[in-house]
C-alpha cells in the first residue's frame, strides 16, 4: 500500500514537472548581480521562463559546468577564466549578428585584452580589489603595506582567495602579481605568514557588516562590496583606496555554454542585458559597476565603482596562469592558511 | 529466492551502487593525476599519497586530530554527568532525553550560525559585556580555534550523551546501592562500579563524536575565519578551488582510514556493544 | 540531598548551554534592528523571508526532496531491517555502518564523482533526482537502525503463529509484524525526513540547476554576512523541526 501510493505520487509529480510549455532559459550568475524586475520583464516580453540561480565564486560555478552537462545555458565567469573554459570546449562562440547592442559597451570593453574579437563572452560587470578602510583608523592607506600595520592588529582582514591575497603579498614587496618564480613566491609566503598574526580572518563579503559596525578598520575588499558598505548609511565612515603599487581589475562576462540547446534565446537575453536602462537597473540594484557605457550614463557618478582615469591606469587585468604554476601558487596559499 | 532475499535486495542494490561504488571511484581517483582544469586523467601514480606525507599536510592532519580529540574530551567531561543524571531521573527520563536531542535535530547549519551571531564583535556576548562595562573593547571571540572547538562541542554533545545514557540506563541500581550499604565512598562507587560498567557507552560516545569532528568542515569554515584549516577543509578545497581531485581523493581516503582505525580499535577492545547497536 | 541538587543544577546548566543559542536566535529574529541591540519588536524580517521567491522555491524543493527520499529510504530500510533480523548479512551491515561513519564531505564528493562519471555516458544532468538518490544513500542506515532496534524486542513467534495458521511469510509480515512495528517505522520515516531536510554538505555537491534547497540558501545568506532574515528563516526551521521530532519521539515510545 505504502509502496503503491508512493509510486503513484512520484509519477504524477514527474509528469507535472515536465509539463511546461514555455521555453526555458537557465541563467547562473553571481548573487546580487541582477535586478529581479529585469528578469521578469524579459520573461513577459518574450513569453519565456527564466530559471535564475546564483553562486558565490568562480570555482562553485566551474565545478558544475566542467562536466559539460550542468543544465545551465548562461554563466558569468570572471574574464581570466574565459580562455581556459574556451580551450576546454565549454563555451559556444558568440554570434555577433544576433548581438545588436554591443556598441553600448564602454570603449575599454569593446576590444578587451582577454578577448579582443569578443568571441567568447559579453562583458557584464566589473570591479577591482583594493583596501576598504574606516576613517577612524587614521589617514588614507595608499599602499598594500597598510594591511600589515601592527597598530591595527586584530582589526584587519584579507580576502579568502588565492589570487587576491597572494597577489597582494607579492605587490607589497614590489614583485609582480603574476609571479610564478619559486623564490618570489616564497618571499610572498613569508609576508603572508607574518601578516596572518595580525589578521582577524580571511573572509569575503561577510566583512561588510563588520566594516560598517567598526569592528574591522581595514580590509582587502572588492570595490563593489565596499560601495555597498558605504551606501548602507547616509553618512559613512568607510572609504575605498586603490593602492599605488597597482591592483587587479576583474570583469565578469556573460557566456553561453556550448551544452546549451537554446543559443538563439540565450543571445536574445544577452542583447537584452546590453540595453541601457536594463544595464543601469542591474548595476543600481547591486551597487555594481556596469561595463555598459550607455547604462552608466544613466547612473550617478561614483569614484569607488568607477575610478578616474589616472587611478584606472594603475590597475591591470589578471590573466589565467598555466596549471603547473597555478598549482605552485595554490600550495603556497595552503601553507599560509595552515600556518 | 526466499522472502528475506527479496527484502534485502533493494538495500543491497542501493548499498552497492550508492555507497560502495562511489567510494571505489574515489579510491581509483586517488591514484590518478589531475586534469588541467579539474577532473582526472591518466597516468596512475602514488604521487598524491606521497604529497600527503609533507609536513604541511601532516600538520593539518595533526591539528584535525588534536581538535577532534579535544572536542571529544570536553564532550565526555560535560556529557557523562548529564547522562548519569538522566539515567537516574525516574519518570522524567524521556522528557530530559528529548530536551537533549531537540537542538541536535534542528539543522546543523542553523546551530553553527547561531554561534556566529552570539560571538561576533557586535554579537550578544560582547554587547552584554560592553554594556556592563566589564570590558572596554569587544573581545575577539570569533575566527579562532577556540570558536571552532566551541562549535564542535556544541554540535556533537548529544552524540555522546545518548549512548552513555543507553548503557547507564540498563545498569542494575542494586549494584551501587549494595556498595553504598557496605560503606563505600560515592567517589569510589563511581570509579569502581559505574565507570567500568559504562565503558561501552563511553567508547561508543567517543567514536560518535570523534569521527564526525575529524571530517567536519562547515564549523571551521563558518567559525574559524579561514584561519583554521582542518582535514575536511582541505578535502573540500581540493575539489572546488584548487581543482585537484586526485589529491582530494587521497586526503579523503586517509580521513576514512583514520576513522575506520578508531572504530576498529574500539571494537577490538571490549568497549563497544556487540552488533554496533549505538544511536 | 545537596548532591542531588547540585546534579540537577548541573543538568539544567548543560541543557541551557544546548538550547540558549537557538533561543537567542529566535528572540532576535523579532528584533527590528540588524544588530544585537534590541530596537523593538517587529515581524519585518519574517515578511522579508516569506516574500523572497528564491527562499520559497528552495523550501518547496527541500520538502519535495525530503518526502521522496524519506519514502524511498523508509521502504528500503524497513525491509532491510526485517531481513537482517531474520539472519545477519555482514556485507550489508558493514556498508550501512560505513555510510554512517564516512564524513559527509567524502560522501558528497564520492557521489558527485560517481554521478559525473556515469552521467557523462548517459547524458543526464545533475538535478533533483541526484539529490534524492544521495539522500536515500545516507538515510537508509538511520532507518535500518531505528527499525532494527524495535525488532530486537519483537517476538518472532507471533509471525510463526500466523504462518502456522496458513498465512504466507509475506502476509505474516504485512498483517502481523508491520502493524506491530508501525510506530517505529513512522518514527524512522520522520527521522529520514529530518535528516534529508537538514542536509547541506552532500546536497550542495550533487545539486543541479533545479534543485536548490533551503540549507543551501541559508548557507549562501550566512556567507554574505549575518542578517536577521537568516534568524527568521532559522526560527521557522527550529519550530517545525522541533515539532516533528517531538512527534517522532512520542511515536517511538508508543511501542
Amino acid at each position: 500500500m505504502r509502496r503503491r501510493t508512493f509510486l503513484l505520487s512520484a509519477t504524477s509529480a514527474l509528469t507535472a514537472c515536465t509539463g511546461s510549455s514555455r521555453p526555458r532559459l537557465n541563467v547562473y550568475n553571481w548573487s546580487a548581480y541582477i535586478d529581479p524586475a529585469t528578469v521578469t520583464r524579459f520573461e513577459h516580453e518574450r513569453g519565456v521562463r527564466i530559471r535564475y540561480g546564483v553562486y558565490e565564486s568562480n570555482e562553485e560555478m566551474l565545478a558544475r559546468v566542467l562536466t559539460g552537462n550542468s543544465g545551465w545555458d548562461i554563466v558569468f565567469p570572471t574574464h581570466s577564466r574565459l580562455e581556459p573554459m574556451a580551450r576546454n570546449g565549454l563555451i559556444a562562440e558568440l554570434d555577433h549578428s544576433r548581438l545588436t547592442l554591443l556598441n553600448n559597451l564602454d570603449a575599454r570593453f569593446q576590444k578587451p585584452e582577454w578577448d579582443p574579437p569578443l568571441r567568447w563572452g559579453v562583458p557584464y560587470m566589473w570591479n577591482s580589489t583594493g583596501i576598504a578602510w574606516n576613517r577612524a583608523q587614521g589617514e588614507e592607506p595608499v599602499s598594500w603595506s597598510a594591511l600589515w600595520n601592527p597598530q591595527l592588529r586584530g582589526r584587519l582582514t584579507m580576502l579568502d582567495d588565492v589570487e587576491d591575497a597572494l597577489g597582494a603579498c607579492l605587490l607589497k614587496i614590489g614583485l609582480p602579481f603574476h609571479s610564478t618564480d619559486e623564490r618570489e613566491l616564497r618571499a610572498a609566503r613569508r609576508e603572508g605568514i607574518e601578516q596572518k598574526k595580525l589578521l582577524r580572518a580571511y573572509i569575503n563579503a561577510e566583512v561588510r557588516d563588520q566594516l560598517v559596525a567598526g569592528d574591522v578598520l581595514a580590509a582587502q575588499l572588492w570595490s563593489t562590496t565596499t560601495a555597498q558598505a558605504i551606501h548602507a548609511a547616509p553618512v559613512s565612515p568607510i572609504a575605498f583606496s586603490y593602492p599605488r603599487e597597482g591592483y587587479p581589475l576583474y570583469c565578469d562576462c556573460a557566456v553561453i555554454l556550448r551544452e546549451s540547446r537554446r543559443t538563439a534565446l540565450a543571445h536574445e537575453f544577452l542583447d537584452f542585458l546590453l540595453t541601457p536602462e536594463i544595464a543601469a537597473a542591474n548595476a543600481r540594484v547591486g551597487d555594481t559597476a556596469t561595463a555598459n557605457a550607455a547604462g552608466r550614463a544613466l547612473l550617478p557618478n561614483d569614484t569607488v565603482l568607477y575610478p578616474p582615469e589616472e587611478t584606472y591606469r594603475r590597475g591591470f587585468w589578471p590573466r589565467a596562469l598555466p596549471p603547473a604554476a597555478q598549482r605552485r601558487r595554490d600550495r603556497i596559499w595552503t601553507e599560509i592558511k595552515a600556518a | 529466492m526466499n522472502l528475506r532475499a527479496w527484502f534485502l535486495l533493494p538495500a543491497r542494490v542501493t548499498a552497492l551502487l550508492l555507497i560502495a561504488a562511489p567510494l571505489a571511484v574515489m579510491l581509483v581517483y586517488s591514484f590518478l593525476t589531475r586534469g588541467d582544469y579539474g577532473g582526472v586523467e591518466q597516468p596512475f601514480t602514488v604521487e598524491n599519497y606521497q604529497r600527503l606525507a609533507d609536513p604541511l599536510y601532516l600538520g593539518i592532519l595533526w591539528r584535525s586530530i588534536w581538535l577532534s580529540a579535544a572536542a571529544t574530551a570536553i564532550c565526555a567531561l560535560l556529557g557523562f554527568p548529564l547522562a548519569l543524571y538522566i539515567a537516574r531521573a525516574g519518570n522524567r527520563k524521556s522528557l530530559l532525553l528529548q530536551l537533549v536531542l531537540l537542538p541536535f535535530w534542528t539543522s546543523f547549519l542553523v546551530r553553527t550560525y547561531a554561534w556566529l551571531f552570539i560571538l561576533r564583535d557586535t554579537g550578544l556576548v560582547n554587547t552584554a559585556l560592553l554594556k556592563m562595562h566589564l570590558i572596554g573593547a569587544p573581545l575577539p571571540l570569533l575566527y579562532n580555534e577556540g570558536a571552532v572547538l566551541l562549535g564542535l562541542v556544541y554540535s556533537f554533545l548529544p552524540f555522546f550523551v545518548l549512548p552513555v545514557y543507553a548503557t547507564l540506563e540498563r545498569l542494575d541500581p542494586s549494584l551501587p546501592e549494595a556498595a553504598a550499604d557496605l560503606g563505600a565512598h560515592p567517589a569510589a562507587i563511581l570509579r569502581r562500579i559505574i565507570l567500568p560498567l559504562a565503558a561501552p557507552g563511553i567508547g561508543a560516545g567517543c567514536v560518535l563524536v570523534f569521527v564526525p569532528c575529524l571530517g567536519s568542515w562547515l564549523t571551521s569554515d563558518l567559525l574559524g575565519g579561514g584561519k583554521t584549516v582542518m582535514l575536511g577543509n582541505l578535502v573540500q578545497n581540493q575539489f572546488t578551488t584548487a581543482r585537484d581531485w586526485p589529491f582530494g581523493a587521497a586526503a579523503s581516503m586517509v580521513l576514512m582510514l583514520i576513522s575506520a582505525a578508531v572504530l576498529l580499535l574500539l571494537r577490538r577492545s571490549p568497549v563497544l556493544p556487540a552488533g554496533g547497536g549505538a544511536a | 540531598m545537596i548532591r542531588q541538587r547540585a546534579a540537577a543544577i548541573y543538568a539544567a546548566l548543560v541543557l541551557a548551554f544546548l538550547h540558549l543559542p537557538l533561543l537567542i536566535l529566535v528572540v532576535f529574529s523579532f528584533n527590528s534592528g540588524r544588530f544585537t541591540v534590541w530596537e523593538g519588536f517587529s515581524l519585518h524580517w519574517y515578511q522579508t523571508a516569506l516574500a523572497d521567491p528564491a527562499l520559497a522555491e528552495a523550501l518547496l524543493n527541500s520538502v519535495a526532496i525530503a518526502l521522496a527520499a524519506a519514502a524511498l529510504s523508509t521502504v528500503i530500510g524497513t525491509f532491510a531491517a526485517w531481513g537482517l533480523w531474520r539472519r545477519a548479512a555482514p556485507a550489508l551491515s558493514g556498508s550501512l555502518y560505513l555510510s554512517l561513519v564516512t564524513p559527509e564531505i567524502v560522501t558528497g564528493i564520492a557521489l558527485l564523482a560517481l554521478f559525473q562519471g556515469v552521467f557523462r555516458f548517459l547524458h543526464l544532468p545533475l538535478g533533483m533526482h541526484t539529490v534524492i538518490l544521495a539522500h536515500v544513500a545516507f538515510s537508509i542506515a538511520y532507518v535500518t537502525i531505528v527499525v532494527s532496534a524495535r525488532l530486537r524486542h519483537y517476538d518472532r513467534s507471533l509471525e510463526e503463529a500466523a504462518m502456522d495458521l496458513g498465512a504466507t511469510e509475506w502476509r505474516a509480515f504485512l498483517r502481523v509484524t508491520l502493524p506491530a512495528i508501525a510506530p517505529a517505522v513512522a518514527a524512522a520515516a520522520l527521522l529520514a525526513l529530518v535528516v534529508s531536510f537538514d542536509d547541506y554538505v552532500i546536497t550542495s555537491m550533487v545539486a543541479g540547476v533545479d534543485s536548490e534547497t533551503l540549507p543551501m540558501v541559508i548557507y549562501a545568506m550566512a556567507r554574505r554576512g549575518v542578517s536577521p532574515v537568516v534568524n527568521a528563516v532559522s526560527a521557522i526551521v527550529v519550530v517545525v523541526f522541533g515539532t516533528l521530532i517531538v512527534v517522532s519521539q512520542r511515536l517511538q515510545e508508543k511501542t
